[in-house]
């Protein structure tokens, strides 16, 4: 009898533990590495998991230089994540590989898209394909510039009196503010754009087309817009600026690195997040608009991008389902988020918190960013991207812009044109 | 017993057999696994479309074919061959130069050859990151020789002609003393009984040069010119680090190794990086066989 009592209990251990390993559902999520968000994502995985017994979820942080090289190897390796993060620029490839699952509503815990967005005021513009949703932004960010008070004052400027309000204005106020050599060789640039870094600069030129009512890729018909007049007015100020008035350009170190070392007093590619860094760099600031055309059409800022949280579509539907309903748990904390990491997400629990309510930018960043714009995006963004940075280069060695303009919007047209067929042959 | 003898060596024969052929085991797992697999892989690839998110697509010579029309490989194509030569033919002879004095007697010599030595210790992307400082426009080589006619800016890595230059310049003075040293263990092989021939019939340095010591460092010539044209084909480093950015300005620096990353992993066409790498192979395989084949017969 006792042998059958302990058999009963083996084979029921046994059974209950089978039946809890059948049930249970393990994620993979990837982010990129924010050291600041790091313990907070820890802190939500691990209410998650005890909010949702049956999920088991690996967490995995990789480098932010690595990130996007690291998702791509793991997708083509069959051990992508089930639930990644990356930005706005990025994502328009891994939807055309059908990498992406559109949102399940139901188990992200929203009745439809409509509920989603209600709760949002805004961010969705850059995960929104053919009409439907693909991810829940953790991150909305805008640009705007930042004075260095101190430098300004020196100049006997005021950053708030005397902010160049156009394009137009903004040459001759950044060289009130530059510092040049015998040679005439700026040694103290007034203001500078990121030449170099090419993720950055895609937003430039993009950002004063906008303003000019234009694109610099029209996104419906997947043609360029390179060769336009909008494009020529932004392409020749960024030409002029550091050929003619020799006001800045690649040669010298990155702006963003020389403003927060004091080196340049303006800066125009800080978002909200910036802030901190500023203040470990013992900078006095004053956060301004970007400048518009004087002729704009539309007032927006400087373009936005985002980060989402996106289901891998190749992944089991169980584990689909869980990492939606893990994406929901993860951006239902983004007031931790941004408090903790300055990370925003234009929701209401965010700018009705604490953190955002002392931040004296942030109502100014929320209003920009209500009027900015998503740059185009594209298959094959970098090598698009990689396109226009080499006909910016061209400008900038000082070769005619209506030489260099055509042959960029042919040689973007041409990428497009091979990437969207690439992606019909190689999806089927 | 005669049968019993034989039939035991032949066992013991067989059984060396097995052990040398356990013992290789690993070496050729190892190399099948991460040589020749990923070689015969890369070369299949090279006759596909694939984008490393969905299954490669057989295009067959496609691939080979769109890149002699393509604008960028042709400049990266034509951005190598000129490093290659400003990669080789300089550090061919500066390199023979500098093991022709470290090669005479002199006071202090070892510790100026060992000094000379040090640019080849640090890995690339170190001297590629300290030569970014030094080459900046404003930079200290600026003040150094701009000083001279009064210009306070040179783009030596932000203008597009002056750019592959400066990466050449820095390349060279990083790799040859490499060089040197191998000239030098070729000077030293050549019997000392040849030179003291040469002086007794009284040649003096230069002819002692020509017609003694350069015809003996003829297959250290050879090797000193493979080891340059193969390190000078495959070069990658120097170009992603010391510009202002990767390839640049303009795509003057952009050399084939920087391509297949690009085409790779950052434009998603492994098809098209994989034939990029094996032109790349290809002009490897060539130009050495052309230097051994002019060894022979030269």
């Amino acid at each position: 009898m006792r042998f059958l009592i302990r058999l009963a209990t083996i084979i029921a251990l046994f059974a209950w533990t089978g039946f809890a390993t059948a049930e249970q559902v393990t994620i993979r999520m990837w982010m990129h590495e924010h050291p600041p968000r790091i313990p907070i994502d820890k802190s939500i995985i691990a209410d998650f998991e005890k909010a949702n017994r049956d999920v088991k979820v690996q967490y995995d942080v990789i480098s932010g230089l690595e990130y996007s090289t690291k998702l791509l190897t793991a997708f083509a390796a069959g051990s992508g994540p089930d639930l990644f993060n990356n930005t706005s620029t990025l994502v328009t490839q891994y939807f055309a590989a059908r990498i992406l699952a559109p949102i399940d509503y139901d188990a992200l815990g929203y009745a439809n898209e409509a509920a989603l967005l209600a709760k949002f005021q805004g961010g969705f513009d850059g995960i929104r394909f053919q009409g439907k949703l693909y991810g829940v932004p953790t991150e909305v960010s805008n640009w705007a510039c930042f004075a260095n008070n101190a430098i300004w004052r020196e100049a006997k400027l005021d950053p708030k009196t005397d902010w160049p309000k156009t394009w137009e204005s903004l040459p001759a106020v950044a060289e009130k503010l530059t510092k040049r050599d015998q040679n005439g060789v700026p040694i103290r640039r007034g203001f500078d754009f990121a030449w170099t870094i090419p993720g950055t600069f895609w937003f430039t030129p993009n950002t004063m087309i906008h303003q000019l009512g234009a694109s610099m890729i029209d996104e419906d018909n997947y043609k360029a817009a390179l060769d336009t007049t909008p494009s020529h007015r932004a392409f020749q100020y960024l030409q002029d600026w550091a050929v003619k008035y020799r006001l800045g350009g690649p040669q010298y170190t990155a702006s963003r690195t020389d403003f927060l070392a004091g080196k340049l007093a303006t800066e125009c590619s800080f978002g909200i997040w910036g802030i901190p860094q500023m203040q470990a760099a013992g900078i006095d600031w004053t956060v301004m608009p970007a400048p518009r055309w004087a002729d704009a059409v539309s007032d927006n800022g400087l373009d936005i991008y985002a980060y989402y949280m996106m289901v891998n579509a190749r992944s089991a539907p169980a584990a689909q389902r869980a990492a939606w309903k893990l994406a929901r748990f993860y951006t239902d904390h983004a007031a931790e988020l941004f408090s903790g990491a300055g990370l925003f997400v234009p929701r209401t629990e965010v700018t009705e918190s604490a953190a955002y309510k002392e931040n004296p930018a942030a109502p100014f960043f929320l209003a920009e960013l209500k009027k900015a714009k998503f740059s185009p995006r594209v298959v094959g963004y970098t090598q698009v991207l990689d396109t226009i940075l080499r006909g910016k280069d061209k400008l900038v060695q000082g070769e005619k812009i209506d030489d260099v303009l055509p042959i960029m919007n042919e040689e973007v047209n041409a990428v497009m044109n091979r990437e969207r067929a690439r992606a019909s042959t190689l999806v089927k | 017993m005669t049968t019993s003898i034989v039939r035991r060596a032949g066992s013991v024969r067989l059984h060396r057999k097995w052990w040398g052929l356990i013992f290789v085991l690993p070496v050729v797992t190892f190399f099948a696994a991460f040589n020749l697999f990923p070689t015969l892989f890369g070369l299949w690839l090279s006759f596909t479309d694939y984008d490393l998110l969905s299954p490669p697509v057989w295009v067959g010579l496609d691939n080979f074919a769109n890149l002699f029309a393509d604008r960028l490989f042709l400049q990266a194509f034509r951005n190598t061959l000129v490093f290659v030569l400003g990669a080789t033919v300089p550090v061919w002879v500066l390199s023979l130069l500098a093991a022709l004095v470290f090669d005479q007697a002199f006071r202090g010599r070892d510790l100026l050859k060992a000094a000379f030595f040090l640019p080849v210790l640090p890995p690339v992307v170190v001297i590629a990151v300290v030569w970014r400082l030094l080459l900046h426009s404003n930079g200290v080589l600026t003040s150094l020789t701009g000083g001279w006619w009064g210009v306070t800016e040179i783009r030596w890595l932000a203008d597009a002609t002056l750019a592959p230059f400066s990466v050449i310049a820095v390349h060279d003075w990083a790799i040859i003393p490499f060089f040197m040293m191998i000239w030098l263990a070729g000077l030293a092989a050549i019997p000392p009984e040849l030179r003291e021939a040469a002086a007794i019939d009284g040649a003096g340095p230069v002819r002692t040069f020509w017609h003694i010591d350069l015809p003996q460092l003829r297959s250290t010539a050879v090797l000193v010119a493979a080891l340059s044209s193969i390190n000078a084909f495959q070069t990658f480093a120097l170009q992603y680090v010391l510009p202002t950015d990767p390839g640049g300005p303009a795509n003057s620096t952009l050399v084939l190794g920087l391509l297949v990353l690009k085409y790779g992993f950052q434009y998603f066409r492994m098809g098209d990086a994989a034939a990029v790498s094996v032109v790349m192979f290809a002009l490897i395989m060539a130009v050495t066989l052309f230097q051994l084949w002019f060894n022979r017969h030269a």
